[in-house]
């Protein structure tokens, strides 16, 4: 899966600046730094939460369109 | 391969970013681009084509267009979503706190009549907790109290009453000292005893505590000056006469003279030096009462009563009360276990006198108040903070009240505010931060009247014995706890307020105008049912206060078994002026022969006990009435009597004889019972002729007579068992002298002191208390009870109907228009008046009914407390339903009139 650096990016900033993701630097030795992501306790919070409002989303357009899970 | 951050820096011309903030998206951003790259590459792809695709990727992109979303609202929103703020919380909350005062400076009326209203509510808050932390929470000031114990000897173990507790002999205590093992040092100290103390040719009386050498510094007290005993002070019986005199008396009775230390002062005749004064605030372990001065225990003979001058070589004499330091780490149940081990080898060393006794230890902060007042002041006390809390309610919904008047006045401002985007919290906020600082100077004020209301009450205590009373005393308790008070009433007082202006409808309100502001019909509701609380509320202070006011009328006129009227008390001591027996048996002699002729008196008698004074001793036993086993203690008032006491005293006689001249030393022994006694041990049997012993005498005392039972420790006790025994037959060097008058004894009473001072000029009489004076001193915590319950009653009623009159008035200046327009169209004075009348007392009776209903609920509860009245009593209720009334009517009438003089040209002008 390749992303695009233009989409990526201005989205990852933007969940930080929301406090659901937090970045930081990490140097490791003969490498350039580099920055990684985790989710903060808030953004798990919010991926529970839009998890389960995508899930009843789901459920209900299912249950208009009639398609059944597999 | 291209420098992608120069490239990516191209991109971003334009942005404006900070400086680092570009630095950081440029090497995050570079990174990326040379993996692609790499990856490109390693897909088989030139490094030409590698790095065009890449850069077309990027130039390609609308990169630059994402990024400046989401950097620009960073830069303006850091705060993540879902908290609608403002900024940090702490500079915040400093905004909210110098705009609130601002507000409160601006309106000096509503910050006043605020701060005063909540003041007396949390200065009574304050003075009642004041008194309670300094009797229950933290009463003596004494060296890591938790490590402290008090050691009584328990008389009845092994039996389902409560144990009896009284104090340990000299020679126990001495064992227990040097046998125990988890003691660092125990210490011993004797009940309260009265001395005679002679300045010159004045003498007076004061209290003194019998302590070991180690009492101070068993407590962890240093003096404030001088120093306390020395360890061969307390050794030889007689030798060293010193003693330690309290910081009161020092101050009081010495006039705090710098000199003291090395002075002699004449206690009982005997010269005694004083070596030191103890600290400020220390009045032995009893919380409540304590003594003016401390005598070490080998001078017990010379202060302690003839009864009980063998104290240090008597094990029966149960004298001294322990008070034990533990080694660290020893527990209670630990030390328990051990000096249960001591009592028992005590017990089987010394049967005659230890059997059926054990040692009992307990808390020293618990030992501080006696056990038969714990439970009263500790239910006295909780309910004091509840009535004190009520009436803190009541300032609250008043102030709160105050506050919804004035939020009409602010709807605007707060209208504006939302307009301009507050928040609704932040609204809540603000407000809310207005009025915990209104609780705050509330605070400060409440603390200083709760202070003064500490001094005040202290003025109430009895003028001879104030001295010995504990001063109620502030400490960290009562800041933080006044601090607390004030930082909730704000928060009560202002959340509903808070709340309802936050829900102020913008449009409407940024449309009307200043004077019409608020026909908000809701919050007339919230108020109306805020007064209709605090009517409710003080009217049920008001019937508790009438309540007990009436008990404690009917207290004044209850019986106590005796004829208290025209009745004198002399208190005389000849023991302490240094008689030995025969002067003193001549002395008792030489006062009533010559007393009685001086006329105008009825009859005199001499007797050891103070009527309602009078304790009990345990360990009488009863000739055919065997102890089950030995733990079955009999305890009964002992009272030694000289002849025509029951005449003198008007207690009348059931069965047999009074003492006569015969009754003397080498006769049968005797003894009269009174009816509690012979019912309870001679139930169906002729108690006269049967026999029985006291406790520390070895002769059978035969019963010559019954009298009827009286009350000897408070008003209107449980009956106790008394056991009367002939002076004759009982030396005692310190008697009362009881003295029946014709009548009312004020002018003869002086004739019968120069009658004294002329068979010994020396003696002290200056203690007298007629009968009345004692009910009134037996009386006397009731009393403050009432007095505090009646004050804080009307208190209440008094916030209760300022908060009335201003909700009256606030309305009447809202209904101007409406009024105006009624009188307009032809309606009289007298039916405005009506109109405004009726609608307030329809408030206040409803508050009234549902303060009835409560008051019943409530006298249940209070019920047990009562004398003589039942709970639900009509003329407390009456009587307090009609102040009330008669009060709420005036706070209602004054703007029903203002109301009715309107002038309707000029209110509908102005509206």
């Amino acid at each position: 899966m390749r992303f695009h650096i233009a989409s990526l990016y201005p989205l990852l900033y933007r969940l930080e600046n929301r406090g659901w993701i937090q970045g930081r630097w990490v140097e490791k030795p003969n490498q350039r730094r580099r920055r990684y992501y985790r989710l903060t306790a808030q953004g798990q919070k919010t991926l529970a939460q839009q998890r389960h409002s995508w899930k009843e989303f789901v459920g209900a357009v299912s249950r208009i369109t009639g398609v059944e899970h597999a | 391969m291209p420098d992608w951050k120069q490239e990516i820096s191209k991109q971003l011309v334009g942005l404006n970013l900070p400086p680092c903030r570009e630095q950081e998206i440029i090497e995050e951003l570079s990174i990326h681009l040379e993996d692609l790259y790499e990856e490109i590459v390693a897909g088989g792809a030139t490094p030409e084509e590698a790095s065009r695709e890449v850069l077309s990727s990027l130039s390609h992109s609308d990169l630059l267009a994402e990024l400046r979303v989401t950097e620009r609202t960073a830069l303006i929103d850091p705060i993540p979503e879902g908290v609608v703020n403002s900024g940090h919380l702490l500079a915040d909350l400093w905004l909210d706190f110098r705009y609130a005062a601002r507000m409160l400076r601006k309106t000096p009326g509503f910050t006043t009549a605020a701060v005063l209203t909540l003041a007396l509510g949390i200065g009574a808050n304050t003075a009642v907790f004041t008194i309670v932390n300094t009797l229950l929470l933290n009463p003596l000031p004494v060296e890591h109290a938790s490590q402290l114990v008090a050691m009584n000897t328990a008389v009845s173990k092994n039996t389902r009453e409560p144990v009896d507790l009284r104090p340990i002999s000299f020679l126990n205590l001495k064992d227990y000292r040097e046998k125990n093992h988890v003691f660092s040092s125990l210490a011993g100290y004797s009940s309260l005893t009265t001395l005679t103390i002679s300045t010159g040719p004045e003498s007076q009386r004061l209290f003194a505590e019998v302590v070991t050498g180690n009492y101070f510094d068993t407590l962890g007290i240093r003096p404030q000056i001088g120093r306390f005993f020395l360890r061969d002070e307390d050794v030889t019986p007689g030798a060293i006469p010193v003693v330690v005199i309290g910081y009161a008396a020092w101050q009081g009775r010495f006039g705090g003279a710098s000199d003291i230390l090395g002075r002699t002062i004449k206690l009982n005749n005997v010269a005694f030096t004083i070596i030191g004064v103890a600290p400020e605030g220390f009045k032995g372990v009893n919380a409540i009462f304590g003594p003016d001065l401390w005598v070490p225990s080998m001078m017990a003979e010379q202060v302690l009563t003839a009864q009980q001058h063998n104290a240090l070589v008597d094990r029966a004499m149960l004298t001294f009360t322990g008070a034990g330091r533990l080694k660290s780490g020893v527990s209670l149940a630990h030390a328990q276990a051990d000096l249960k081990t001591i009592a028992d080898a005590l017990e089987k060393e010394y049967p005659d006198t230890n059997q059926g006794q054990t040692v009992s230890l307990e808390p020293i902060t618990e030992a501080a108040i006696p056990t038969n007042q714990r439970q009263g002041l500790l239910l006295g006390s909780v309910f004091l903070m509840a009535i004190v809390g009520l009436v803190l309610l009541i300032a609250c919904s008043n102030v709160a009240n105050l506050l919804l008047a004035r939020a009409a006045a602010r709807r605007q401002e707060i209208a504006v505010r939302m307009a301009l985007g507050a928040g609704r919290w932040r609204l809540v906020r603000q407000l809310l931060t207005e009025s915990v600082l209104l609780g705050l100077l509330s605070g400060i004020l409440g603390f200083f009247f709760g202070y003064e209301g500490c001094q005040l009450l202290s003025l109430f205590r009895p003028a001879e014995v104030a001295q010995n009373f504990v001063d109620p005393h502030l400490n960290a308790n009562v800041f933080v706890f006044v601090l607390v008070v004030a930082l909730f009433t704000g928060l009560i007082f202002g959340i509903a307020p808070a709340l309802r202006s936050s829900r102020t409808p913008i449009v409407e309100a940024l449309k009307e105008e200043t004077r019409t502001a608020g026909r908000c019909a809701r919050r007339i509701t919230l108020a109306n049912a805020l007064l209709m609380g605090q009517v409710a509320v003080s009217l049920v202070l008001l019937v508790t206060a009438a309540l007990f006011l009436r008990s404690v009328q009917r207290e004044y006129r209850m019986d106590p078994g005796f004829e208290t009227k025209n009745l004198a008390m002399f208190m005389l001591y000849p023991g302490q002026q240094g008689y030995d027996r025969t002067r003193t048996e001549h002395f008792y002699k030489d006062v009533r022969d010559r007393l009685a002729t001086v006329p105008g008196v009825a009859s005199l008698s001499w007797a050891t006990n103070l009527p309602l004074w009078q304790r009990t001793e345990t360990g009488i036993a009863v000739e055919g009435h065997e102890k089950r086993n030995k733990s079955e203690a009999i305890s009964s008032v002992i009272n030694t009597i000289d002849l025509e006491y029951f005449s003198t005293m008007g207690i009348p006689f059931l069965a047999g004889r009074d003492f006569t001249e015969d009754d003397r030393q080498g006769a049968t022994p005797v003894a009269i019972i009174n009816d509690n006694m012979a019912s309870r041990y001679w139930l169906d049997q002729n108690p006269l002729g049967k026999r029985l012993q006291l406790p520390g005498q070895t002769e059978l005392r035969q019963i010559v007579g019954v009298v009827k039972t009286a009350d000897y420790q408070t008003l209107g006790e449980a009956p106790r068992s008394c056991v009367y025994v002939p002076l004759r037959q009982n030396y005692s060097d310190s008697m009362v002298l009881y003295v029946r008058f014709e009548r009312n004894p004020e002018q003869i009473i002086s004739a019968l002191q120069g009658e004294i001072r002329s068979i010994d000029p020396t003696l002290p009489i200056n203690d007298i208390r007629t009968g009345t004076k004692l009910i009134e001193q037996a009386l006397w915590g009731a009393k403050i009870g009432v007095g505090l319950l009646g004050v804080f009653g009307f208190l209440a009623l008094g916030l209760a109907s300022i908060g009335l009159y201003g909700i009256m008035a606030f309305s009447v200046n809202q209904r101007q228009r409406e009024i105006g327009i009624r009188m307009a169209l032809g309606a009289g004075q007298s039916s405005v008046l009506s109109l405004i009348l009726l609608q307030g007392m329809t408030l206040v009776t409803s508050g009234v009914g549902l303060g009835l209903i409560l008051s019943i609920l409530l006298g249940r509860t209070l019920s047990k407390f009562l004398y003589g009245i039942g709970a639900s009593d009509l003329p407390s209720f009456a009587g307090a339903s009609l102040v009330l009334l008669f009060v709420a009517m005036v706070a209602c009438y004054l703007p029903a009139r203002r109301a009715s003089r309107l002038d309707p040209l000029v209110a509908l002008r102005e509206n």
